[in-house]
Formats: structure tokens, sequence, C-alpha cells
């Protein structure tokens, strides 16, 4: 659904990344070198992706001091020509640990939202240089700024901000850090030259610190369909979520200041005079089918307070007691505490309850997932044992166990909608493998969307074989939402399943030339580590992986087949080319003859069946 | 020269002029059936009978291993076999030649001729086996087509003979001039055999007892043609022997060492060998092992030596062949595998050097009238 907003969430402090920073990746300078790398240049990717634009993506590492010996500083820079990050939120997105964007239930490549700060902070602890960000929204200005990591406080330090006037929008962040190019040097390249196969529609390039450049062209020009942003499905939400889930669906008591208040009026449609308490209230009772329910929370605040706008600005709101059928509030006038009675037949007692206690549990569910209607709903309840109406606020900590625990159970939810996933597709994987490898064969598939533990999830692998690949026995290239795995591969649930089939099957016997591109996206992929190196074996993950490379392996095994035949009728023809006429020069002596027998029409038969 | 010889050499020479014919003839039926097939548009084939072991079987009333009735396609067709088809036209081919033009030539020229036509023999037993395929295909000996082997033995005693060969023809020898003996090759084994004294043919195994034999002059003492067989006989010698045995009436009888091997080489001169099962002009049943036995290792108390491992897995090799399961066969074989001993032909030396000739071999003669 993608009415919900992003928005910016700040939920953890940053201490904990910086003890734990071997887990992001950061354990040594060259592979810090390799993770700062991957985060800069994912995040550049992943903004021009939710954007739907074709990215061009520029890496630079350049040696402050090209002539010390590894490990030494560098200054590595990611340019993008993305949409840029607000100038406000740059210091907040690039300075503090777990501020990210992506949190909300869409495939993307970042997903923990500390990536870049732990790349920043990494570089700050190790060369005491602050990071640069130029960022610009508008292909106008340009906002730059200097930034400094307060890790105690999870807060940036602005130590430059200025503006300057730009052609291009996009972000480009620079920073100083300690690195090992010799030894992260073939780690990167593979990367970069890994990511250009499944970002068949980006144009990269890598100028490295030897004066290298790596540049890899734009293949295709069509980018996949972005993805949307969708409620979560009942399966694989745990009582947390639900109870995060419930406090936003909670409509909370409002604070009235000028602001609300002005917003009453004009739903109202009150002109600027003051109006009588009365004459509100009647206008309100009028209008009330057309009113919000913040208006309407409002309008029953003032029903039993009894005060009109003027006096309504003075106080602010404290507390409701429902079961007590009082309502606190603070007086500015004379600084004190005041209470009323609320009459609980009063309709505005009613629509403060229904706030307070949320709403039923079929509204709740129908809302807040996907995959829920309100039939589907009703059944859940039933087999849950709730009631339908039960207010959600309402559920005690044990009722909220048994929630979470029956979503999981209930077997009529419909799968999960892959609609927040971004595949490649089936036709830019296999142009893009078709230009990297030049292969004799090549097929691709895209498995339909699954879902392991209420995460959706979809499978898209391609095999390649023969041709110009050079690399003897199955090499495989394993992605997931569009990040290369380079590092950790034995533990990785896709090498498990190419192990456990049997080639030889498959007419692929010995040490055939054949690439296997794995692509797994999911809003969630189950990593086994927040480095992101290898995909933990999950059972459904694993089935959709088998059958896809089943499917091809058939396909393989077919081509083979014909291409052994191809190969043996040439064969067959080139020694029939070579015999048959020494066989009618010698029975040609033999039966005493002197024109040879017309062997010819034997020869035309046979002509090689050419390879497809 | 009388009368009688001369017109048996006019009727030799016709003989020998017909089975060129026939043999031409043969080849080039073979030929034309292959160039008509091309010449439809279709892949030459042929059948020829099955070699292998399943199709070899012992025929009681000729006395020798035969060919079953299984026979295999050969077709130019199949990629398999193309190869071959076309090594064994290409010998056809130039057998044809070799009649032709009278011409010999060796198992090894024939290895080498195949290169001047593209023809590439992996080696000389592959052309060996192509030679042996021609054979089987044609029921004819390769010697009909001028194939000879490299092996010669050797024959020594009063026959006169008569060359077919070109260059030769009608020129006429006495084997008994040359005390070495003569060779027994191409021209000797296509000559006329023309008269002879001898009353009997003594095969012996080996070259220096048939050296011993001739100068102890067996051939006069025993009215004898003398022929060493250096081994195993090779096919040209098993010949000659047929050909003295049936054309000139003479009984021949087998000398070698006193050990399993010496049996089996009486053996296929009197009944074949396997590898010629397709063949039916190389045995002479009627000829007869008078010795070594093993039992004359015992009567003689000749020196031995012990049977190797290979010796005695032979016996029982041989125990399981059809011609081994009676007579002295049978019983010679066992009396071996209970001597686990051998000895050889120069064992009589031990009692002199012309104890052979003057004690074993009358005693033997005598005793191969009643076997
Ligand atoms: N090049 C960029 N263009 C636009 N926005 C960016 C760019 N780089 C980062 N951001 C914003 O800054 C946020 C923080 O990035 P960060 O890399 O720290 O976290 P993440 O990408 O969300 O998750 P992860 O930790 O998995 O990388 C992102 O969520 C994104 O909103
Ligand atoms: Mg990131």
């Amino acid at each position: 659904m993608s009415s919900i907003k992003e928005k910016f969430n700040q939920i953890s402090p940053s201490e904990f990344f910086y003890r734990n920073r071997d887990l992001a990746g950061f354990s040594n300078p060259s592979r810090s070198l390799y993770t700062a790398v991957r985060e800069f240049v994912e995040n550049g990717l992943d903004a021009c992706d939710a954007k739907g634009i074709l990215p061009d993506i520029h890496l630079t590492i350049k040696a402050v001091d090209p002539e010390k010996p590894d490990p030494k500083q560098y200054i590595l820079t990611v340019k993008d020509n993305g949409p840029g990050i607000e100038s406000k939120h740059v210091p907040l997105a690039f300075g503090t640990v777990l501020y990210g964007s992506k949190f909300g239930l869409k495939q993307a490549r970042g997903m923990f939202g500390l990536g870049a700060t732990m790349a920043i902070l990494y570089g700050q602890i190790t060369t005491n240089k602050p990071v640069t960000v130029k960022s610009s929204t508008d292909a106008k200005i340009s906002n730059e700024y200097e930034l400094l990591l307060d890790i105690q406080k999870n807060k940036p330090v602005i130590l430059k901000h200025k503006t300057k006037e730009v052609a291009r929008k996009g972000l480009s962040v620079s920073i100083f850090l300690e690195g090992d190019y010799s030894k992260a040097g073939s780690k990167i390249r593979d990367y970069v030259y890994q990511t250009s196969l499944i970002t068949p529609y980006a144009s990269i390039t890598f100028d490295d610190p030897k004066g290298e450049k790596y540049p890899y062209p734009r293949m295709i020009n069509t980018m996949p369909k972005p993805p949307t942003i969708i409620r979560p499905h009942p399966y694989g939400t745990d009582v947390e979520t639900i109870r995060r889930m419930m406090i936003e669906s909670q409509f909370e008591i409002p604070t009235i200041d000028d602001a609300m208040i002005e917003k009453v009026r004009k739903d109202l449609g009150l002109s600027k005079k003051n109006l009588s308490f009365t004459a509100i209230m009647e206008k309100a009772r009028k209008r009330w089918k057309t009113l919000s329910r913040q208006v309407r929370v409002v309008i029953a605040l003032m029903s039993f307070l009894k005060m009109d706008f003027e006096k309504l600005n003075k106080i602010r709101i404290e507390d409701l007691d429902v079961p007590n059928k009082k309502l606190f509030y603070w007086d500015f006038g004379d600084s004190s505490s005041k209470s009323i009675d609320m009459d609980p037949e009063s309709q505005y007692y009613k629509q403060l309850t229904n706030t307070v206690q949320g709403e039923t549990l079929t509204a709740f569910l129908t809302k807040k997932f996907q995959r829920v209607g309100p039939t589907t709903a009703v059944k859940f309840a039933e087999f849950a044992k709730f009631k339908p109406e039960k207010r959600i606020g309402t559920m005690t900590n044990q009722e909220l166990a048994k929630l979470s625990d029956s979503l999981q159970k209930f077997e009529d939810f419909m799968g999960p909608d892959p609609s927040c996933l971004a595949p490649l597709g089936e036709e830019p994987l296999e142009k893009g493998m078709r230009k990297f490898f030049k292969p004799d064969f090549l097929t691709v598939i895209q498995r339909s969307a699954s879902a392991y533990s209420g995460f959706p999830f979809v499978v898209e692998m391609g095999i390649a074989y023969g041709g110009e690949i050079s690399t003897r026995g199955i090499k495989v290239y394993r992605f997931a939402n569009r990040i290369p795995l380079l590092y950790d591969e034995g533990s990785d649930v896709v090498l498990k399943v190419i192990n456990d089939i049997d080639w030889s099957r498959y007419k692929a016997k010995g040490d055939p030339p054949l690439v296997i591109v794995s692509h797994i996206c999911s809003t969630r992929i189950p990593y086994k580590t927040a480095g992101k190196e290898n995909v933990a074996d999950r059972q459904e993950i694993e089935r959709e992986l088998r059958l896809a490379i089943q499917f091809m392996a058939r396909k393989l095994s077919v081509f083979m087949n014909k291409r052994g035949q191809a190969e043996a009728a040439k064969k067959r023809a080139n020694l029939y080319a070579k015999y048959v006429p020494l066989i009618a020069q010698f029975c040609t002596e033999l039966a005493g003859k002197k024109k040879e027998p017309n062997f010819q029409k034997l020869l035309q038969e046979e002509k090689p069946i050419e390879n497809e | 020269m009388s009368k009688k010889t001369d017109s048996k050499i006019k009727a030799a020479s016709k003989k020998a002029l017909d089975k060129q014919k026939n043999i031409l003839e043969m080849l080039k039926s073979h030929g034309a059936k292959i160039y008509n097939d091309l010449d439809k548009g279709e892949f030459p084939k042929f059948s020829i009978p099955s070699r292998s072991v399943s199709n070899i079987v012992y025929d009681k009333k000729l006395r020798q291993y035969i060919l079953g009735n299984s026979s295999a396609l050969r077709s130019s067709r199949n990629t398999s076999q193309l190869r071959s088809f076309t090594q064994l036209m290409w010998l056809a081919f130039f057998a044809n030649r070799l009649t032709n033009e009278k011409k010999s030539s060796t198992l090894r020229d024939i290895y080498y001729s195949s290169q001047a036509f593209e023809i590439d023999f992996e080696d000389q037993s592959e052309s060996d086996n192509i030679i042996v395929d021609l054979e089987a295909v044609t029921s004819r000996p390769r010697e009909d087509f001028h194939i000879f082997p490299e092996e010669r033995s050797s024959i020594f005693g009063d026959l006169n003979i008569e060359y077919t060969i070109p260059g030769y023809e009608g020129k006429s020898m006495n084997l008994s001039n040359h005390p070495d003996g003569y060779a027994i090759g191409p021209s000797l084994t296509t000559a006329e055999l023309v008269d002879t004294s001898a009353e009997i043919v003594i095969a012996i195994e080996k070259g220096g007892l048939f050296t011993r034999f001739v100068e102890e002059q067996v051939d006069k003492k025993f009215k004898s043609i003398i022929i060493n067989t250096g081994g195993q006989a090779p096919r040209s010698t098993r010949t000659l022997l047929k050909r003295l045995h049936d054309e000139m009436n003479l009984p021949v009888i087998i000398l070698t060492d006193g050990d399993v091997y010496g049996e089996h080489i009486a053996m296929v001169i009197k009944s074949g060998s396997a590898n010629a099962a397709h063949l039916r002009e190389l045995t002479v049943p009627d000829a007869k092992w008078v010795g070594v036995w093993a039992t004359d290792i015992e009567k003689y108390k000749l020196p031995t030596i012990p049977m190797t491992e290979s010796d005695i897995k032979r016996c029982y090799d041989l125990q399981k062949d059809p011609r081994y399961l009676d007579g002295i066969w049978k019983k010679e074989l066992e009396v071996f595998l209970r001597l686990k001993r051998k000895a050889e032909l120069e064992a009589f030396s031990k009692y002199g050097l012309t104890n052979i000739t003057d004690k074993y071999l009358p005693q033997k003669l005598e005793l191969a009238k009643s076997l």
C-alpha cells in the first residue's frame, strides 16, 4: 500500500554497533574497504531503483599516499544520479545509526539502516576525518555537508554546510578510511563485475587506486518495476510487531494546539469569527458524518469540557480515564490540574472510549495486514476464539500472545503479496547473462512468489553453458536483492542445493563450462550475519531453488542431447565423406569397372545437421 | 622327365590356373555387389561369419574346429564399422591385384602397403585381423590371396617340386640338395609336388633337432621328409603338411618337446586351431603325435624341469577342449599334471647325442603304426 509514507525512524543507539562492527563487515582494513564500497554503491542503486531512475554509479578509490604500503589511507567516493536526500535529513541519514527509510515492507538492498553510517564510522575511527556528503534533490542546489559522528549520543556533528549550484540530481559520499586494496582489490572488482551482471540497467564505473578503469556500460534500458510498500502478512508477525502496530492504530488523544483548532474550524466550515460553545456543537452535529476521526475526538472532548475555542486554547488534555469516566486537563490559566466527570450515556463518551480502546479485532486485521478481508477476519476471530468486535486496545498480554500465535496457525490466509519484491525479471536476466557470458546455451527462470515465515520471496535463476565461458566446473554467482554475495559461500543455501544435484544426470559431466546465476529476492533475506554474505537454509527457499535448478537442468540436458546428436551427425557425415569414396574406388577396380559408382547421393543424404 | 610326370605337371598347372581364376571371379562378384549398392545410393553391406567364441564349435566328423551358423552384418552405414569395412574393401582390392599379378606379400607388407591408399591401420595386429576377416568372408586361406606370414619353417628330404610362381614357372628342385633345409615360403607352398621316395613325414618342433636329424640322415634311414615347424607350425607349413599327406599319400608323425605346449603343437597340426576355425584346408587329421609324451618322461628316465604356473594353467585349459577328452590326449595331460614336470627333446642327449635318432625314433615309428 503506497499510502504508507516513507518515514525516517530512529530506533537504537549506535554504541552497540560500534562494539559489534565485526558483525557488519568491518573487521579489518581489507574487508572494511570492500564493505564500505558495497554499502555506498548499494545505497546509490537503492535510491535510483526506488524512483525508477536508470542508475549511473561512479565509484572511485584513491590512495592518499600511493607510495605507502598497504594497509593505508584511501579516499572512497561513490556518486550517483539518484533522487538525493533532502538537506535536513542528510546529517541524520549519514550521522546516526539505524536511521533509514527502508524499514517498510518492500525489497531493497539496504535493510538495517546502518550500512552507510557504519562505513562512515569506520572511516572516522581509522582516519579521524569527516565524511563529505553532497546531495541535490532538484538538480539546482547541492547541499554539501562535512560530518563527524558522535558515537555516544548517536548524533551527527556538522562541521561544514554549504550550498552550491549544480546541474544534476544525485548524491555523492566521500570518506577517508584505512584500507588494503592489494588484498581487497580482486574482491572489489568481482563485486563491481557481478553487480553489473545483476543490474544490467545500471551503468557502473570503477576507477581503482592503480589508475585502472573498469567501465560496465548499461546493457538494457528498461528498469524493472519499482517495488511497492505493502502491509505485512499475518504469517511471520511476532507479538512485538503486533504491539507496535496496535499502538499506531490506537488513535491518540490529539494535542489541541493552534493548528488543531484551525483544522477543526475548517472542517466545521467556520469562519474566523468566534462561535459560542453551543453553536459549535450544533454545527458539529449537523456535519458529524463528514468529520474526520481526529476532529470528532476534539468535538467529543469539547462536549465534556463545555468550552469554546478560546478557552480550549488555554488547556491541555492530560488523561482520559475511561473506566472511571473522568477527563483530566491542565489549565494554563491557574496552572492546576482539573478533572470533570463524563456522562457514560452521551454519544460523545462512546466516541472517546472507542478511540482509546482502539479498533475492533476484525477492523484491525483488515486494515493492518495484507491478504485479510472482512470475511477472513471473522473466520479468523472464530478460529482464534476472539469476539470479532473485541477492541484491540483492551487485550491483555496473554491475549496478544494468543492472537500472534493464532495468526501463525490459521491456514486460510492467502500467500503473501509479492508486489513488494523486485526480481530482475526473466528477460533482463537473460539479456544480461547473454551479453556477459556469450554462452552456447542459456536458460533463465523466475519462480512464482512464495513465502517463508510470512516474508514473501522470489527465486530467479539462470544457467549458461559453453560458448565463451572459460571457467571449468560449475561457477555460481549468488545474488540476494541484487547484491552479489562473495564471501562465506561454503555455508550458503544456494551452494547446498547445487551440490545436492547429480549433474551427470543432466549430461553435465566432469568439469562443464557452466555458470549458474541465482537471485533471491525477499523483503527479508534470511542472512546468517549482518555482513550480508550468505543465505541461511530455509526449507521454503531451498525448495524453490531446487525446483528452479531442476527445471533449467532439464532444459540443459535437452540441449546437451541435441548438441550430442548434432555432433554425432557431423562426425558421422565426416566419416562417410572420408571413407565412402575409398570404398567406391576399391570396388570399382574389384568389379572390373571403369567408372566409379554414383555414391554422391549417399553423402548428400547424410549431410551434417547444423548446430542450432 | 618322364611322360607321366609331364602330364601330371600340366594337370597341376591347369589346376593352379583354375584356382586363380576362381579366386579372381569370387573377388569380382563381391566387388560388383558393393559397386551396385553404392550406385543405387545404398550403404553397401555384407555378412561375415561370426568368429566369437560362442560361434566356434568342434566338428567331430571333420575333426577340427569350425565356425557355427551365426554371422554378423557388416554395414558401411554403421560408423563404428565403416573404417574396418573400408579396410576390408581395400584388402580385397589389394588381394585382387596380388592374385592377378601373382605377387606375394607378407602380413607386414600388407600393413605397410595400406598406407599408400590412405588406409591407416593402427598397427599390424589390426591389419592381420582384417586379413582374417577376408579369409572368413571368402572361406579361403590368405595364402590363396598370396599373403604369407613371415615365420619360416623348413623342410628337408627327397622331394621333387616344380615352382608355379612367376619367373620360376616350370623350374624344378629336389629338396635334399641343401643340408640346412629349405625355407617353407610362398614359392614352396604353391609349388607342384612332383614326386618323392619318402614314405613318411616327420614334423619336429625344434630347429636344433631338425639339424641333428639331417646330420644323422634320418631322411635316408627312415625314408622320410623332415620338417621343422619352428614351434607352433605356421599356416604355410600346415598347408604343406596337408598337401604332402593328401597329394603324396604320406603319413605324418609329429615330435615335440615333452610338455603341454608340445602336445598342443601336435594337436594344431592335426586338427587346427580355434583361431582358424573359419578355414578348412589347414588340418591333417591323420597326423600322429608320437612324443615326447609325459609317459615317456618316466619310461625313458628323462632329465626334467619343473612345470611353471602357466604350464599347469594351460593343462587345465586344454582339459576343457573337446579334443582332449579321450585317447592319449587326455591321458598325457593327466600325467603331465601328476608329474608337474616336463622334458625337452634335447633331454635324450643325456644318453648320447644320437640316442634320440638311434633308439627313441625307431621305437616311436614302430609305435605310430599302431596308433
Ligand atoms: N545515495 C543515496 N541516495 C538517497 N538516499 C540515500 C542514499 N544513501 C543513503 N540514503 C538514505 O539514507 C538511509 C541510511 O542509509 P544506510 O545505508 O545507513 O541504511 P540502509 O541502506 O537503509 O540499510 P543498510 O544498513 O542495510 O545499508 C537510507 O535508508 C536512505 O534513505
Ligand atoms: Mg545501505
